[in-house]
């Protein structure tokens, strides 16, 4: 920046250069703050809360032995179960919205009209989804009433009131939550599809099937990833609000997945400590499907 | 999905003369898929029906299983305070969404035309705190926001609500803003207009089409949820809506009925929003993979 030997028009280019970057940090500096104070602090802290015996007003320190004390709890495996079994949702809350964005782009009668009908739970709270899914599930619930219909008049099921069955009846839940969002993602998918790619190859004998395999499939095959992510950190981090309005874990943990698991420990056991822990765990299990993510948005950057 | 059904010419049913097989095939086809469709549509409505159709029961009626009544749409308020609760989501909502595309609009600015050092890096570090789930920072957030006395009113929820929502927004904005060119900057800085005067006459006149998808997304997102105000609204009579129908029905002699009947009214306003502005949120669902 010696100004005794620089040009004049080096020089004001280096200072518009300098403004510039200087009037960049001034509007980034906001965000910058928000988002360390309020998300990247509170993970360091986590690491210091989790190694210390904390009621969340006083704390003592104790160490890394925190850990292996909560690590051998059996709630803790029986949460991490439950979400590993939740998983198993995961391709049918991928695979039907592709058929039924599959069938939506037929464009039959009125398919306007059908994908509004399709996507409007998508804005609907999953609290209040929750609450319609305890009314279908209770003993004198829809799915009763459709079983009587069908002629078993004696089966009488209340899936929400067992261990062996609640699980199952949440994942039921999610999924009909998640056709919407993924339903209108493969639709968009769909729309930058060539239509004519499609003519070619049926002039050229190729059946339904194979068309749909071998065209529509990879041209969706960015769409399905990105639904993929977006369902799994769903099932991770947005079950919340049904587990509290349908289960509230339970019967027994049956249905206490880790993001509950972390509010019941802090905020019915009181005891923050562990809590910060299991947020920890979950952090890196998301940790793990964001780098994916990333990787898929960063492809083409 | 059988047959083929795109031959179809537009607006015209069967010919005069006797259909060729071929032609009957593609009606059948057709007329199955709608059937299929339809029934889709029965499945998507159904959260609709029950909160509909339960709602305009009395608890008797509900409980016998028959008869109708406006019963509990008239002793709703007494049992929810649905208006208050509303209007507490109304504001909660508002007040995040301004925050959010305040902070994060200048700072997409700044991501994309305005880089400095370092603001790569930084970029990379906001965009990854998008995946970091509330739940994983709970306990050291609820205390932070204790701590500075944010939870009497609503600056705690919202503060929370613009730190979650603020790395998609920047994220969103500095995508979009890289679509514009750096000649509409450049003439504005030559004009004299300032760094904040291009910011303010010209950056945020193109920016009306990403601001609309952050807020359509982050409405619905903050209007549906229900962990934010469960923890950092401690004063019962600023609950927003989702926490009043989940607390409710978390009690013991909770009315079907009225539950029915506010879970209705929760779903209103998103779904309005959602039916008026659905290009919106596709855009910002795809943003990243569809440009």
């Amino acid at each position: 920046m010696s100004s005794a030997t620089a040009t004049a028009p080096r020089r004001r280019r280096l200072t518009l250069s300098r403004r510039r970057q200087l009037a960049g940090a001034v509007f980034a500096l906001p965000a910058i703050g928000l988002v360390l104070g309020f998300i990247v602090v509170p993970i360091g802290q986590a690491v210091y809360y989790s190694m210390t015996q904390w009621d969340g007003v006083s704390s003592t320190w104790i160490g890394p032995s925190t850990w292996n004390q909560a690590l051998h709890n059996p709630t803790l495996w029986t949460a991490l179960r439950n979400n590993a079994l939740l998983l198993l949702s995961v391709p049918f809350a991928l695979g039907l919205p592709l058929a039924i964005a599959v069938l939506l782009h037929q464009r039959v009668a009125g398919w306007r009209i059908f994908r509004s009908i399709y996507f409007l739970p998508t804005a609907i709270s999953w609290v209040v989804l929750g609450l319609v899914a305890q009314r279908f599930f209770a003993y004198q619930g829809t799915l009763n009433s459709i079983i009587h219909f069908f002629g078993f008049s004696h089966t009488n099921t209340n899936m929400l009131g067992y261990e062996s069955t609640a699980l199952s009846a949440l994942g039921i839940t999610f999924i009909f939550t998640m056709v919407g969002t993924n339903t209108m993602l493969f639709l968009t998918g769909l729309a930058t599809l060539d239509p004519s790619l499609e003519e070619a190859a049926r002039i050229d004998g190729a059946g339904r099937w194979r068309i749909f395999r071998y065209i529509t499939l990879p041209h969706l095959s960015r769409f399905i990833q990105l639904a993929f992510v977006m369902t799994v950190i769903a099932l991770f981090s947005a079950l919340f609000s049904l587990i509290f309005v349908m289960t509230g874990g339970g019967p027994g943990y049956a249905t206490t997945t880790m993001e509950f698991l972390i509010y019941q420990t802090g905020f019915n056991q009181g005891d923050f400590g562990t809590a910060a822990l299991y947020g920890l765990i979950l952090f890196i299990l998301t940790a793990i499907v964001g780098v994916v993510q990333l990787r898929l948005i960063g492809a083409d950057e | 999905m059988t047959t083929p059904l795109l031959e179809r010419p537009p607006g015209r049913e069967g010919p005069a003369t006797a259909p060729r097989p071929g032609r009957r095939r593609v009606r059948t086809g057709r007329a199955a898929l709608f059937v299929i469709m339809l029934g889709v549509a029965v499945v998507m409505l159904y959260p609709f029906w029950v909160m509909i159709f339960d709602s305009l029961k009395t608890e008797a009626q509900f409980l016998a299983g028959k008869g109708f009544s406006l019963g509990s749409w008239k002793a709703l308020n007494s049992v929810i305070p649905v208006g208050q609760q509303v209007l507490s989501s109304t504001i909660i909502c508002c007040a995040s969404i301004i925050v959010i595309v305040l902070i994060g609009l200048p700072a997409g600015f700044a991501f994309s035309k305005l880089r400095f050092r370092t603001s790569t890096l930084i970029f990379l570090v906001i965009v990854s705190a998008m995946m970091v789930p509330l739940q994983a920072i709970l306990m050291p957030e609820f205390v932070n926001i204790t701590k500075l006395g944010l939870t009497s009113g609503y600056f705690g929820a919202v503060i929370v609500y613009a730190a979650l929502g603020t790395p998609f927004s920047v994220f969103l904005f500095t995508t979009y803003f890289r679509g514009v060119p750096d000649e509409l900057i450049e003439a504005g800085i030559v004009d004299g207009l300032g760094y904040f005067g291009v910011l303010w006459r010209l950056v945020v006149p193109i920016a009306v089409p990403a601001i609309a998808t952050v807020t359509v997304l982050q409405f619905i997102q903050i209007w549906d949820d229900l962990l934010v105000g469960l923890l950092f609204i401690q004063n019962t009579s600023q609950r927003p809506i989702t926490v009043g129908l989940a607390v409710l029905s978390a009690g013991r002699t909770t009315s079907i009925p009225e539950l029915m009947a506010g879970s209705f009214i929760s779903a209103l306003p998103a779904m309005l929003v959602y039916l008026g502005f659905q290009r919106y949120l596709v855009k910002g669902l795809t943003m990243g993979i569809d440009r």
